[in-house]
């Protein structure tokens, strides 16, 4: 019986430390990564595992994390999911069930985003995506404790508060280059969840803004033929023609929209105006930008330039949409400087460190989250003038979501 | 501008996306429909057309250059290809296709690997634009529908009119008694492939000449290819002219006019009705070619 009893405590013994594996292997911290490392979302996906990989190694490199006494490494651990949901919630599984990850960054897609969060909450992991989707999920009900989404994080401004900053910015800048005010704007959207969500917000931007808005005009995603699309949008004599939201399909519309003369001016959602130059773009009319959240290529942000001399550093390459790691870079620090405050890893006292904390971002001073687990900081948006010279400004976001 | 403008604009427009689309179309119907080898990687072979140009175009060459560059580039992958797994899946064609899935994987994230994810461009080799009444017209798809036109009546006279043509259609109504006749069947499979393969380098030229593209950008073109394709009916390349034809002008008047969010849907949907009603497609084909047992 004491044989039995000895077997019994052993074998308990082992699983109780196999449950946390991650910190039993050297005061290692395993950190998960779930982005499109190829498929259609790649250009946004590959900048996760840069954003998040490069702050692991700053805080690896300035010692590690101090939490309860001891000092901790972080590990990431990436997995691409192929542009694939399916494939996404595969590796969330793996990398809650098997790897045994202290916290999950991702993905950039933004109803996988909500699909991994079935998976991640249950399991009590720390989750950060940029994605403001988010807010379909993020309720004063869902996030508190014991609620079924109080592990989760929204690591990019609530939609009302981007579209409305972006908005603002585009006509301001746009305006002068223009030389009078626009008044009607036509959108061109790619047609998944994502941008029949941004849409949404965007066109009520717009509207607010005193825009006549004739027509959103849907594309489907991976089009590259956008003539007919853009001759359509030409129909309507438009001042402005917005592109939402991919900055691939984007840059490919762009030069058609050009040819065709579709309007008068053009807004670029999610093109670094460093991809205009470095590509030598050029156009006969203004165009607007606008990253998400701070430029690499013409920032006004006075930290953008050290954090992208970093980045691209660490052999990440020069993309259209490489702002998007800082959705994540900034609180993987964030993360780790909770985790000291709360002296634990335990996943409750890091969710209350969280919505204390305001912590020092290259995005933003002062980066906290509110009670329903999202950010508040502003938007780039630039403008390159015929003749080439682009200015940049960060635009505020609006207080209150527009009315109507 | 004017509603007929806009007409005439749409109905060019469509031109263009046909001219890209019968292109791919074209090699598909060639391979698939003459040597019965589903190769679901002809968009990658396509992209690869496309990163060579970028390669030769980067590296100081002309368009004109990195075109043949991006042809024999693609159609030498082609022949490797053929001679050293396809060959071997001739038999068995179901074997063939989940090769060529596998392909499609390998292929991307080779080109991943070595040129890294983002999107490739050159500069239009030709950037004239032809303003008539309110229609603009760039010279580059006039270059892109003309050189299509050219290549896929040359592809239609080989097919149909030279010995080569006629010895190929020959071992698709019986490779077993084309052999016996002296044809070399399988040398002639590999002939086709190769000129699938080449045209597929040629239209990852014209593609980029046109759009920027990525390592990804095979897969839909595939797919409207192998709709295409049997719209027309395998191994038709007249068919697949005319399919292309009518699918790029249902596509760009859906963007129009219509429900601009399902026009990717309309050429799948043409596939189906076509497939339930004519097996054979609307202008007839093979049934893709028997068997040597």
């Amino acid at each position: 019986m004491k044989t039995v009893l000895k077997l019994g405590v052993s074998a308990a013994f082992c699983l109780g430390s196999l449950a946390y594996p991650a910190l039993a292997e050297d005061n290692i911290v395993k950190i998960g990564v779930v982005a499109a490392e190829s498929g259609s979302f790649v250009s946004a996906g590959h900048t996760l595992p840069a954003g998040v990989g490069l702050a692991v190694k700053q805080i690896n490199d300035a010692g590690g994390i101090k939490v309860g006494g001891k000092t901790y490494k972080l590990e990431m651990v990436k997995r691409d999911d192929r542009t694939d949901i399916a494939t996404a919630i595969a590796a969330t599984q793996e990398l809650v069930r098997d790897v045994k990850v202290q916290a999950i960054f991702g993905s950039e897609t933004h109803d996988f985003t909500l699909a991994m969060a079935k998976i991640t909450q249950p399991a009590k992991i720390i989750h950060f995506a940029g994605n403001s989707t988010l807010a379909k999920i993020l309720t004063p009900d869902s996030v508190k404790p014991g609620g079924e989404d109080h592990y989760l994080f929204q690591s990019e401004p609530q939609e009302f508060q981007r579209s409305g900053s972006t908005a603002s910015g585009v006509l301001t800048l746009l305006e002068p280059l223009l030389g009078y005010k626009p008044k009607k704007s036509v959108m061109i959207v790619g047609n998944d969840a994502t941008g029949q969500f941004l849409s949404s917000y965007y066109f009520k931007a717009l509207k607010a803004e005193g825009q006549d808005v004739p027509d959103i005009i849907f594309y489907p995603p991976d089009t590259t033929d956008f003539s007919p699309f853009l001759t359509r949008a030409k129909s309507l004599n438009p001042d402005i023609i917005h592109f939402w939201y991919n900055g691939d399909s984007t840059l490919t519309a762009l030069p058609q929209a050009l040819e065709l003369g579709a309007a008068k001016s053009y807004f670029l959602f999610g093109v670094d105006p460093g991809i205009w130059k470095e590509k030598q773009l050029s156009a006969d009319v203004p165009v607007a930008m606008s990253c998400v959240p701070v430029c690499w290529g013409e920032s006004s942000n006075p930290k953008a330039k050290a954090y992208f001399d970093a980045y691209f550093a660490a052999g990440a390459p020069h993309g259209v949409t490489s702002s998007v790691s800082l959705l994540y870079h900034d609180y993987v620090h964030f993360l780790a400087e909770a985790w000291e405050k709360a002296g634990s890893f335990d996943p409750d006292k890091t969710v209350e460190a969280l919505l204390t904390l305001h912590h020092q971002g290259v995005v933003s001073d002062d980066l906290t989250f509110n009670p329903t687990h999202q950010v508040t900081h502003a938007t780039e948006v630039c403008a390159a003038a015929p003749g080439g010279d682009i200015s940049c400004s960060m635009q505020q976001p609006p207080a209150e979501a527009p009315k109507s | 501008m004017r509603a007929v403008d806009i007409f005439i604009q749409q109905i060019l427009n469509g031109l263009s996306i046909a001219s890209v689309i019968t292109l791919i179309a074209v090699g598909v119907t060639l391979i698939f429909g003459l040597t019965g080898i589903i190769n679901f990687a002809h968009g990658e072979f396509l992209m690869i057309g496309g990163i060579v140009t970028w390669l030769a175009v980067s590296a100081g060459l002309g368009f004109p250059l990195a075109a043949v560059l991006a042809i024999l580039a693609v159609g030498l992958m082609g022949y490797i290809l053929e001679r050293g797994i396809f060959r071997f899946t001739l038999e068995r064609p179901t074997n063939g296709f989940i090769v060529s899935l596998g392909l499609i994987v390998v292929l991307q994230h080779v080109v991943v690997l070595f040129w890294n994810p983002n999107q490739k461009s050159i500069p239009r080799p030709l950037t004239t634009v032809w303003e008539v009444g309110g229609v603009r017209i760039a010279s580059v798809r006039v270059m892109v529908i003309l050189i299509t036109v050219a290549v896929v009546a040359l592809s239609f006279r080989m097919i149909t009119a030279s010995r080569y043509g006629r010895a190929l259609r020959a071992s698709v109504e019986d490779r077993d008694t084309a052999a016996l006749m002296g044809i070399p069947v399988r040398r002639y499979i590999t002939g086709v492939f190769v000129l699938g393969s080449a045209l597929a380098g040629l239209g990852g030229a014209l593609l980029i000449a046109l759009f920027p593209i990525t390592p990804f950008t095979g897969g839909t073109m595939v797919m409207k290819g192998f709709a295409v394709a049997l719209i027309g009916g395998l191994g038709n390349i007249y068919g697949a002219v005319a399919a292309g034809l009518i699918l790029g002008i249902v596509e760009g008047f859906s963007a129009g006019y219509g429900f601009s969010q399902w026009t990717d849907a309309y050429s799948f949907v043409l596939m189906i009705l076509v497939l339930l009603f004519r097996p054979h497609g609307l202008f007839g084909g093979t049934s893709g070619p028997r068997m040597a047992s």
